[in-house]
């Protein structure tokens, strides 16, 4: 197992490197850069834009403003923002933490939604409920998920309307969040945090729900089911040991991701329920050509990434008894 | 001990003897005395802040902008004259309008209860000149490479010193908002611009920010919130006509919603007082809440028009096709153009109804610059094809383009930035008026950035036929674009040679014209020199202008404290900035 991790870490050396030359100059091939806007400002000199270039080091040449980066990086200083004028890791780091909050519970909400529809949908084959679920899971696979959020928020600022209720429909916390008690904090978030993160699972849970049910159905079939049920083993047990268990084990694999994007934010949602996570950051510094968040945020992922995959590498070793690391 | 006593007698009598800056009561709508003091106004804005630090903030409704828009003086929105704000009265002028002597308000301390002195002014000036800093306002404080100086006559003297007569003296010495000489000075002065950069970040503790304004931070949340308090030593010395200290609330809180549904969804449910509503939809959205009983707000659409426009401009320098360039620099063809751009259907079309014509580059919410003799291209096809027929291009082909007796057709590409989709529909509005007349436009949107890099290129083969675009902003001082309009600058986007000389005698004139208006201290004899640059420019058409979208207000009802309805417009706005004399009802 040792062994097997530190090859997984000489692997990761050229990966990362690899990775941030190919994150670095792709950013570069677009056109423009974070002073394009400045250009088209009446009221701003070509004198001044010059001195703005010099003070970011866009005066620079593309391979010393990268080799600046990498060395810095390998100090743990990932640059500074143009737009904020500060470390990378200070501006996104507050942004992350939003994110988990709304991220963890969506994960939690996702698993526990997909999971037991996906093995009801497998036992209870072509039934009623197995048809109705087909349906509602394939008008949401074809759903983009800010549409239905864009729909929720309509419905409760309706709901609003009639009630009077003060139901949360955007942000993290409320005016008053800073007078809460720690539980009344929680609740706060929590409230907040609900609808988007329960509209991100139930579209999302679509897809894996579907697989699971394959899966689910697949090892059904097989022939150590059939040995276990003629054993006599029970019924929960055949469903719950021998077959969800073989039929989680692609979904084990893909554990990996959930670690880069757990930090990578919850996407658009993120922008439709204006929540204060990365996305909406990441996406203002892509507009702007904000060059060292977007290249710093996406090495802190590809990082992620790596780790990820090494520790799903590990669950599926203790999840599938036929993987072994030597 | 003598010199103590005679020290505090002359802080006392500094203090007593200290006028307050009195709001004119006739600005607003309502009798300030009905205006009641506490409470909080919510608004929102739809980016994230990115610091507190006023010397590298760049946007426009920073934090430090909020908390502190106070400079030396302030413009009139009844007389757009400049008034005095933080200076005692208007400078003793000399030195032919270049030098300015200031006595600055005394009694004036900013939110830690330090007194506001010249050397705060000072300091803050040395800080946004030094070009290591950075600072938005460098350009401010120099006028055409040469630098305006400050000096310290006494402690509340300042003298401004201008290379040359300008008209924009009291904007630049009335934009200078004095930071706290305590705060800033002596990090300067042991770390330099490295020190001053590093100072306020939006994770700074609010304890240690000191504004000279109405607000000072009180919380920040980052990507949610911002929560402003009312700094109590403004008010001992702005006053309201009643004479009460401004401002009345106690708190802004400002959302940070990304997203402009988001910002309408939150204003729709009551969550926020006011909305910068620009589209049809949102205001249509807002208008069916208010009528349907559930949202308790105030809508005023099309108040004015924005200080905005957009254009197409058509490119002079185009050696590598001279018989193109020569149409370009045709005026017939662009003033033709001008008659083929069908603003109404633009503006009914692309705008929803909310919108105005454009027909030159002093946008016409600036009222005091709007002249009868400045010519207008109106939409008029029949003129359209005389002006080309004049040219030479008088037959039809058989796909219906004109062409000329050596057969070249009348076609030219034009861009804009994909995604845009008012510019994209401007753009397709304005190629099938053009396919009537016989012209033929190959309309193509592209990237954002690229298009700005084929604007901005130089020399003599510029690679680029016309591009569709837009500008805004300018005050009502002198609204003529600094780079704009005379040759040489950079947006001067329709002829930029590699060494930035005029090519006509209307562009020279108006570069003439331009700095001799720029130099002008006087405000009737300035706008004599627009009313002759906006005649020139409209002659010229270097940029063919053609419509601006519209400013609109909404607010909650609770709210009270905007000026008298005939001020309203998208540069006064309808209430001082920053929520001055708001007030909860």
């Amino acid at each position: 197992m040792i062994n097997f991790l530190l090859r997984r870490l000489l692997n990761a050396v050229p990966t990362l490197l690899l990775s941030s030359i190919l994150v670095f100059f792709i950013i570069q091939l677009a056109p423009g850069d974070f002073l394009t806007p400045a250009r088209l400002n009446p009221n701003i000199s070509a004198e001044r834009i010059a001195d703005l270039q010099r003070n970011l080091g866009l005066d620079r040449p593309v391979v010393v403003q990268y080799w600046l980066w990498l060395t810095n990086m390998l100090k743990g200083d990932f640059g500074l923002s143009f737009a904020y004028q500060q470390p990378v890791l200070d501006v996104a780091w507050p942004r992350i933490v939003n994110s988990l909050y709304l991220v963890l519970p969506y994960f939690v909400l996702y698993y526990l939604i997909s999971i037991p529809l996906g093995v009801y949908g497998a036992l209870r084959q072509n039934s009623f409920g197995d048809k109705a679920l087909n349906v509602v899971m394939y008008i949401l696979l074809g759903f983009p998920s800010f549409f239905l959020a864009l729909l929720v928020i309509f419905g409760l600022l309706q709901l609003r309307y009639k009630t009077g209720w003060d139901i949360p429909i955007n942000g993290l916390t409320s005016d008053n969040y800073t007078s809460l008690n720690p539980l009344g904090k929680f609740l706060d978030i929590a409230k907040h945090v609900a609808v988007p993160a329960l509209v991100l699972a139930i579209g999302d849970a679509a897809g894996l729900t579907r697989v699971i049910r394959g899966q689910m159905l697949e090892y059904m079939r097989a022939d150590f089911v059939r040995t276990a049920r003629s054993k006599g083993v029970s019924e929960f047990s055949t469903v719950y040991r021998h077959t969800l268990r073989n039929a989680l084990v692609p979904i084990v694999a893909g554990i990996g991701g959930l670690l880069p994007a757990a930090i990578s934010g919850a996407g658009f949602i993120e922008v439709v329920f204006a929540y204060p996570g990365i996305t909406p950051m990441i996406l203002d510094a892509i507009n702007t050509q904000d060059l060292f968040l977007i290249a710093g945020f996406t090495m802190l992922t590809v990082f992620l990434l790596i780790i990820g995959n090494a520790l799903s590498d590990i669950l599926l070793s203790v999840v599938d008894p036929r993987i072994r690391y030597a | 001990m003598k010199k103590a006593l005679f020290l505090a007698l002359a802080l006392s009598a500094g203090s007593s003897l200290a006028a307050p800056f009195v709001l004119p009561a006739a600005w607003m709508a309502e009798n300030p005395s009905q205006a009641k003091a506490g409470g909080e106004v919510r608004t929102y804005s739809l980016s994230d802040y990115k610091t507190l630090n006023p010397f590298t903030s760049s946007e426009a409704d920073s934090l430090p902008t909020l908390m502190a828009s106070v400079g030396l003086f302030t413009q009139d929105p009844s007389t757009d004259k400049f008034i005095p704000y933080m200076a005692d009265a208007m400078p003793v002028v000399s030195n032919n309008n270049k030098r300015f002597v200031i006595k600055i308000r005394q009694g004036m301390k900013f939110s830690d209860g330090q007194a506001i002195t010249a050397d705060d002014f000072i300091t803050t000036f040395k800080i946004h000149t030094d070009d290591k800093v950075g600072s938005n306002s460098y350009d401010s404080y120099f006028i055409n490479g040469k630098p305006i100086t400050l000096k310290k006559l006494d402690n509340y003297t300042l003298q401004f010193d201008f290379p040359q007569a300008s008209a924009s003296a009291y904007s630049r010495m009335g934009g200078l908002t004095p930071w706290p000489d305590h705060v800033f000075g002596p990090v300067y002065k042991s770390k330099g611009a490295e020190g001053i950069k590093a100072m306020w970040s939006v994770s700074a503790n609010p304890s240690t920010i000191v504004s000279p304004g109405p607000w000072v931070i009180s919380s920040y949340q980052a990507g949610q919130r911002a929560v402003l308090k009312k700094n109590t030593y403004f008010g001992e010395w702005a006053k309201d006509g009643a004479g009460k200290p401004l401002p009345y609330l106690d708190t802004m809180s400002i959302r940070l919603l990304k997203d402009l549904n988001a910002g309408l969804a939150a204003y729709l449910a009551g969550q926020t007082d006011t909305f910068a509503a620009s589209k049809a939809d949102d205001l249509a959205q807002i208008k069916r809440a208010i009528d349907g009983g559930n949202l308790k707000a105030n809508l005023v659409p099309n108040v004015s028009p924005n200080a905005t426009s957009s254009w197409i401009v058509f490119n002079w320098n185009k050696s590598g096709d001279v018989a193109k360039q020569k149409i370009f620099r045709d005026v017939r063809f662009r003033q033709a153009m001008s008659h083929i751009a069908n603003r109404q259907a633009m503006i009914q079309l692309a705008l929803g109804g909310l919108g105005s014509e454009v027909y030159t580059g002093v946008y016409p919410v600036f009222k005091n610059y709007q002249f009868d003799s400045t010519p207008k291209y109106k939409y008029d096809l029949a003129a359209a094809t005389k002006l080309l027929a004049q040219m030479g291009f008088s037959k039809k082909n058989a796909q219906g383009y004109l062409t000329n007796s050596a057969g070249q057709v009348l076609e030219f590409n034009m861009a804009t930035n994909a995604g845009n989709t008012v510019r994209e529909q401007l753009g397709r509005i304005f190629t099938d008026e053009a396919k009537k007349v016989g012209v033929k436009v190959n309309f193509t949107p592209i990237d954002f950035n690229n298009l700005v890099d084929q604007l901005n290129s130089k020399g003599a083969n510029r690679p680029f036929d016309a591009i569709l675009l837009g500008l805004s902003g300018g005050d009502n001082i002198w609204p003529y674009g600094s780079n704009v309009v005379p040759c040489g600058g950079n947006l001067h986007s329709f002829n930029v040679p590699s060494d930035g000389k005029c090519l006509t005698p209307q562009e020279s004139l108006m570069t003439k014209l331009y700095f001799q208006g720029d130099q002008t201290l006087d405000d009737d004899a300035r706008r004599k020199i627009g009313e002759q640059l906006s005649k020139a420019e409209a002659q010229n058409q270097g940029f063919i202008y053609l419509v601006g979208t519209n400013y609109h207000v909404t607010y909650s009802s609770r709210l009270g404290g905007e000026y008298k309805r005939n001020l309203w417009d998208a540069y006064n706005q309808a209430r001082p900035y920053a929520h001055l004399t708001t007030y909860i009802k």
